[in-house]
């Protein structure tokens, strides 16, 4: 059970706190206050136990496969904004205090609905053990230590983030968004198929005898560049898909920018 | 700004607990394999005992009904003894070796093994969530006290960092707490390896600082005093001079316009060496300003009536805490400009009003007034705005706010440069913060 209980809680808060971690240091080069933080893991702690307590409810809508849709209504939420934020911080050389606000902002909205998604999942996990005694230590410490190890990698990257050079951080930040992002859209694709909203096929590979998905580091890759061992071809186009999209996206607006500032 | 404390303790209880946590868990898996192992060997350990059983003995045994483990013994294909909690049927393939298989509602560790004769088949099995739990619970003990510990490491972490960083912070609180006078060097002793070259360089500044302000004032103030006798000597000879030439004289009265303005650039040089905060010897006495501004205004009379200038002099009784001398030569440079910059028939006036947070003295004329862009300059040494082409045609030395401004400083009051409430010109305000011994309008 604890192993069981380290992957599943790993999983979650790795995401959302390398999310975290990447914004906190684009807030941090722009000059940008980090109070939004604390209101939007607040929110997003909120949110999560409110969904996950209405799960049976939830559950029923679209023909039973309601928790499906809407999990990937979520990770798609996230996606597009951080879409949103990331052509929208490429775009804003120096941010005013009106821009520093809309930022902010986002920023809020892309942490809240992703520690929605993903707090959600915890809360659910664990509240199945609920009185059982039994299993209170295992589940608790695999908790505990996937926790643990998700947030200390996302402080890692953020101090590794603010101790590169100055004008490296947003481009790093914005391959770690893109892929974090494309990860989401990865996820959402693989959401729909279980709900049969997209179709079954046959997975493109199969990594798993080299990395299987429900180890460390395979976590620690699924977090990071949405890893999945067996992928389907339609999860491939939108993982890759959503990548190229928000990279060209970004690269668009950065080129408009510059050419704005040259005329 | 980020602080190296909060950096340290925070990257090394990440990388602490990265780093204990995955070997936690690598520990975890390799302590269960080694405990599926033992128990692993504790089924082969029963099928041998079960298969040592002559099929008389079984006959004899009571029916086992062990809650973690069951078996069973066939012989050619015929059940010769089960414990209770098995079914009647196999409940593995007569296969040698482990599987995992399901039955009495529990999942179960199977081991199948030939007995010694070729027809008999020893079935032993664990179940298999006692088997987790029980391995769980040896490996927990393990396990937790390290997590445990975790938020104890990061307290002493935060407290040895802290501890560490004292001699910085120490460091920091010596250079904040100087005064922009104090140039003595910072003390070395006891100071820890990795600041002493710091420190060493900083002190070394300092020393070099001393002595070039010390070679400044010292060249500067030599010069002008040097340069008083010659222009004493100067204007008496210009004395006589006029006398043997003819009044009305041009060149006479270029020349002694001109001794007159290299006399007035000597005294606001010495002025302005006397009154930086760095030489100033203080000799603060509780005084009234407003008083001190009308003794100034009668004093140089004369000056603003040559030019058919009004002066007014309003507000009350203002008392503060300050420097007599310096506070004249304040008021009479303010004065002085106002007079110079206020055309013929213009309007002065000084203001000295008090309150709760202090004394504020305010000097505004009616003459062209400064761009608000030049506000910071014109208290830089020698800055005219635009030179001696100034629209005024007034000449000077560009001293005179340089000069108010350390005295400004003197006093840790605030200066701050407007547009007058004439329909031009200038409006000085320096705001002087009130000091308990000084007392307001008493």
């Amino acid at each position: 059970m604890l192993l069981t209980s380290v992957i599943i809680v790993l999983r979650e808060v790795l995401e959302a706190a390398l999310i975290i971690s990447v914004l906190l240091a684009l807030s941090r080069i722009a000059g940008i206050r980090l109070n939004w933080v604390r209101w939007a893991i607040g929110l997003g702690v909120l949110g999560s136990v409110i969904y996950a307590s209405n799960t049976a409810i939830v559950s029923d809508w679209f023909d039973g496969v309601g928790q499906e849709v809407i999990n990937a209504l979520l990770q798609i939420s996230v996606y597009v904004c951080l879409v949103i934020f990331a052509v929208y911080f490429a775009a804003t050389h120096k941010a005013d205090d009106a821009n520093k606000q809309r930022l902010q902002a986002l920023m809020t909205v892309v942490v809240s609905l992703a520690i929605v998604r993903e707090g959600s999942e915890i809360f659910l996990y664990l509240s199945g053990f609920v009185g059982d005694m039994t299993q209170f230590t295992p589940i608790l410490t695999g908790g505990l230590v996937g926790a643990g190890i998700g947030i200390s990698a996302g402080a890692l990257v953020y101090y590794l983030l603010l101790n590169l050079k100055r004008d490296i951080i947003p481009y790093l930040s914005t391959v770690l968004l893109a892929s974090v992002a494309a990860g989401m859209a990865g996820q959402a694709a693989l959401l729909l198929i279980q709900a049969d909203w997209l179709p079954s096929q046959q997975a493109l590979w199969d990594s798993s005898q080299w990395l299987p998905e429900d180890s460390v580091s395979g976590q620690l890759l699924y977090a990071l560049i949405g890893y999945e061992a067996s992928p389907t071809p339609v999860q491939a186009a939108a993982y890759f898909g959503g990548f190229l999209l928000l990279l060209g996206l970004v690269a668009l607006s950065r080129y408009r920018r510059k050419s704005h500032a040259d005329g | 700004m980020r602080s190296i404390r909060t950096f340290l303790v925070v990257v090394l209880l990440a990388t602490m607990t990265l780093v204990v946590f995955i070997a936690a868990l690598r520990g975890y898996r390799a302590s269960m394999s080694q405990v599926e192992a033992l128990l692993d060997g504790q089924l082969v350990e029963m099928a041998r005992l079960l298969d040592s059983l002559h099929p008389d003995d079984f006959a004899m045994t009571e029916a086992y009904d062990g809650r973690a483990f069951a078996f069973q013994v066939w012989v050619s294909g015929k059940l010769l003894k089960k414990s209770l909690n098995t079914p009647d049927e196999l409940i593995a393939p007569l296969t040698p070796g482990y599987r995992d298989g399901n039955f009495s509602g529990y999942r179960w560790r199977i081991l199948a093994q030939p007995g010694h004769t070729h027809e008999q088949w020893i079935l032993v099995a664990q179940r298999a969530d006692l088997r987790i739990s029980l391995a769980e619970e040896v490996i927990l003990e393990a396990v937790l006290p390290i997590i445990v510990s975790l938020p104890l490491a990061g307290v002493l972490i935060w407290l040895i960092v802290g501890r560490g960083l004292q001699p910085l912070r120490r460091l920091a609180q010596q250079l904040g707490s100087k005064r922009s006078d104090d140039l003595s060097p910072l003390p070395i002793a006891g100071a820890p390896a990795e600041l002493r070259q710091v420190i060493d360089s900083t002190n070394s500044l300092f020393n070099r600082l001393a002595l070039a302000f010390d070679r400044e004032k010292r060249f500067a103030a030599d010069a002008a005093h040097e340069l008083r006798t010659p222009i004493s000597v100067l204007k008496i000879q210009m004395y006589n001079l006029s006398r043997d030439l003819q009044r009305g004289n041009p060149n006479l009265d270029k020349l002694n316009d001109g001794i007159e303005r290299v006399n007035h650039l000597v005294e606001q040089i010495l002025a302005l060496y006397r009154s930086t905060p760095e030489h100033f010897m203080a000799n603060f006495s509780r005084l009234d300003l407003h008083a001190l501004a009308r003794d100034t205004i009668s004093r140089y009379y004369d000056e603003f009536r040559s030019r058919d200038q009004q002066i007014e002099l309003a507000g009350h009784r203002s008392f503060l805490v300050g420097d007599r001398f310096a506070l004249e030569t304040l008021l009479h440079n303010l004065l002085s400009n106002a007079s110079k910059y206020t055309p013929s028939g213009g309007q002065i006036r000084v203001a000295v009003q008090s309150d709760d947070s202090g004394v504020v003295l305010c000097v505004e004329d009616s003459g062209p007034g400064i761009a608000e862009e030049e506000y910071e300059r014109v208290f830089e040494r020698f800055y005219r705005i635009g030179g001696d082409r100034h629209v005024s045609g007034v000449r000077g030395c560009g001293l005179g706010l340089a000069i108010v401004q350390h005295i400004t400083e003197l006093h840790e009051a605030r200066i701050e440069l407007g547009r007058s409430s004439f329909t031009s010109g200038l409006a000085v305000n320096i705001c002087f913060p009130l000091r308990i011994d000084a007392g307001v309008g008493a």
